[in-house]
């Protein structure tokens, strides 16, 4: 049977629904327009972040740069300097917002993001232990990705019985976190100069001179991750009810979980390998897509849109705010990021601790 | 309610013996290449120069160092948890630690550099620390619920690491002084660390003995207290006065140590039960103990190198923290 998608009646309130051949796609407006709106923001600010700086270019100039037309040391400074790192600024960002995201559905928390339960200090050993121990220029990304695993699993098999989900899943999330941390220190207590200093940007986030191989693998990563994370969102959605419910719903928990969790280890580790532990985008971008639009959903996409406009604003910062010394992106999300932080945990409404 | 093993008098006895084997073992060994042998002959009065300064100027300072900062976090730990009511409290996890230290580096970074100062400076920054937690744990719900306060210290820590960092950035001249503040650790102090942070322990364990007993009233809830004749909010404020001075003195004289006050009222409750008294006295032994066998077991770990002490008391911290957490009935203090 052919339904014309003229009907707006099959639509919910609020809602688009595209048909395309045999499949259909609901879409929420006001998401949409957020959307929209934010992808116009990150267009205008990207190409503002372009222009601006030492040398400062007109956007239009920047943009045209950008595509290697004009002045060949403006081509120089755009395509080899600025663009490089405003690229791994926004990969990065988008990979933590979405994965925050996901987290925070999974575990029905909104304080559980990567960077609290210790999947960023899992990955940042991991590539610290890559540098002291098997310097070849990969081993970063790939033992990022065995580091963030190692510490999600231990979390989440650590915290079990009290469910994935509570505050009880998240301080497990800190104590692993400190573990590694420490583990971290160890190593770079024991390495020698040079292959500390190599290792030390891995512990403070920051975007300065990232390794090309590491953000082209953040980029397929992201290429496959969020059509994926976008495909998990309705079970997710119906995720954030009672388990009773949501199996009633025809949701295959079990899997759903193991599915998001790994998509969310994948999206963070690849982020971490690039700009090390850069944790409270992961909280904050996701709190600010739920603000914007449906509280209700899940916003995958718009939560990785904001991660990615708050790391290239958060990075920006950082570069000017001191200039000529540049604060590190990872201590500037710290210090805004952290007292929001605070003031989540603290306005919540009361309730029970396991 | 955990039920007592010990009786109090064992346990302090078993503590005791402990912390003597600690202190000879602090003594003994070391990342140095002076053997247990030498090290063993000079204790006993051999004539080997180089022995001789390494454990009487170098270890013996150490071991002095760890008894002190052991005694005052560990006397912290039981403090504070003991009037926020939960076992999760601990002055490293919930900032008390963090805001001496960043205190420290503030006044460093200002231009301050007397040893001397560095003490009042950390205990004013413990007890903004201090005051912090109290209204927190004065907030709606969240006072009743451990595990966030754990985590709304973790964040205000993380606060205020990152602000350390900020002005290391800023400073680089004095980036060497301050990188102390920002880990912690027992090797290296001046040897006047000892004389000026010796009155800072004393004066926070007399505070301490005041508050003991309104403290244990306080334990059978608010209405008790008062009707025996304590005032349930001077006896609040008091023991965090006290926490406030143990922990700055402890920040000052070792950097941020996270986790002791965790570990050792957790081992003491588990030995003598919760009563508040029997975990004091026995938490002073035991802090010490911890923080030695940590040292010691910082300075084996990586030869010829030393790790951070602080490192160390992570790896045994953190399972312990997971440990409180899966226990299913918080203990209630």
């Amino acid at each position: 049977m052919n339904i014309s998608s003229s009907r707006p009646l099959l639509a919910p309130a609020g809602h688009y629904l595209l048909r395309l051949g045999g499949y259909s796609l609901l879409l929420h407006r006001r998401s949409m327009i957020v959307a929209l709106f934010l992808s116009l923001l990150l267009v205008a600010v990207t190409t503002w972040i372009l222009a601006a700086g030492d040398d400062t270019l007109t956007p239009s100039k920047a943009l045209q740069a950008a595509f290697g037309q004009g002045e060949a040391l403006q081509v120089f400074l755009i395509q080899e300097l600025r663009l490089p790192r405003l690229i791994a600024g926004l990969l990065s960002g988008a990979a933590l917002g979405a994965a925050g995201c996901l987290l925070q559905t999974l575990a029905r928390n909104r304080l559980a993001t990567p960077g609290v339960i210790g999947i960023d200090n899992g990955a940042t050993a991991f590539a610290v232990a890559s540098i002291v121990a098997v310097p070849t220029s990969l081993a970063p990304s790939a033992l990022a990705l065995s580091g963030a695993a190692t510490a999600a699993v231990l979390t989440f098999a650590l915290a079990a019985g009290g469910g994935a989900r509570g505050y009880r899943f998240i301080v497990v999330g800190i104590a692993i976190g400190a573990l590694f941390g420490a583990l971290t220190n160890l190593m770079l207590a024991r390495s020698d100069m040079d292959a500390a200093n190599a290792a030390y940007p891995w512990t403070v986030g920051s975007l300065n001179a990232r390794p090309a191989d590491s953000v082209l693998l953040l980029g397929i990563g992201l290429a496959v991750g969020l059509p994926l994370a976008k495909l998990l969102v309705n079970a997710l959605s119906l995720m954030r009810f009672s388990d009773n419910v949501a199996i009633g719903l025809g949701v295959h928990l079990q899997r759903m979980r193991l599915l998001t969790l790994a998509l969310c280890v994948w999206l963070t580790a690849l982020a971490v390998a690039v700009v090390g532990p850069v944790g409270l985008i992961a909280l904050a971008a996701p709190e600010m897509a739920r603000h914007l639009g449906n509280r209700h959903g899940v916003p995958v996409l718009n939560a990785a849109l904001s991660g990615a406009l708050m790391m290239i604003l958060a990075d920006w910062l950082g570069r000017t705010l001191l200039a000529p010394i540049e604060i590190p992106v990872g201590i500037i999300a710290a210090v805004v990021g952290g007292p929001y932080l605070l003031w989540i945990l603290l306005r919540q409404a009361p309730r029970s601790s396991t | 309610m955990l039920a007592a093993r010990l009786s109090v008098p064992q346990a302090l006895s078993y503590a005791a013996l402990c912390l003597l084997l600690l202190c000879v073992a602090s003594l003994l060994l070391g990342a140095g290449d002076i053997g247990i042998l030498p090290s063993l002959q000079a204790l006993l009065g051999g004539s080997d120069d180089d022995a001789r300064f390494i454990v009487f100027e170098l270890r013996w300072v150490r071991t002095e160092l760890a008894l002190l900062v052991g005694l005052a976090l560990g006397a912290a730990g039981v403090l504070l948890q003991a009037v926020t009511r939960n076992p999760l409290a601990e002055p490293g996890l919930l900032g008390v630690s963090a805001g001496a230290s960043f205190a420290v580096v503030l006044a460093i970074n200002l231009g301050a550099s007397a040893a001397s100062m560095h003490l009042g400076v950390a205990m004013l920054g413990a007890l903004v620390g201090c005051v912090l937690v109290l209204l927190v744990t004065r907030m709606r719900g969240v006072g009743d619920d451990p595990v966030r306060l754990v985590l709304a210290g973790a964040a205000f820590s993380g606060i205020l690491g990152a602000l350390s960092s900020l002005l290391l950035l800023w400073d680089q001249r004095t980036a060497d002084e301050m990188r102390f503040w920002v880990i912690g650790a027992l090797a290296g102090r001046p040897l006047d660390t000892l004389d000026w942070s010796l009155p800072g322990l004393i004066g926070g364990l007399l505070v301490a003995l005041l508050v003991v007993h309104p403290l244990a009233a306080l334990a059978l809830g608010e209405r008790v207290a008062s009707g025996l004749g304590h005032h349930p909010q001077l006896t609040r404020l008091g023991t965090l006065l006290a926490v406030a001075i143990l922990v700055g003195t402890a920040t000052a004289a070792a950097g941020p140590i996270a986790f002791i006050g965790l570990i050792v009222p957790y081992i003491a409750r588990r030995l003598v039960g919760s009563d508040i008294r029997r975990t004091l006295g026995l938490s002073m032994l035991l802090g010490p103990c911890v923080l030695l066998l940590a040292d010691v077991i910082s300075r084996l770990l990586v030869r010829p190198y030393e790790l951070p002490v602080g490192v160390v008391t992570a790896f045994v911290g953190a399972p312990i923290l997971i440990a409180v957490v899966r226990n299913h009935r918080l203990p209630t203090l």
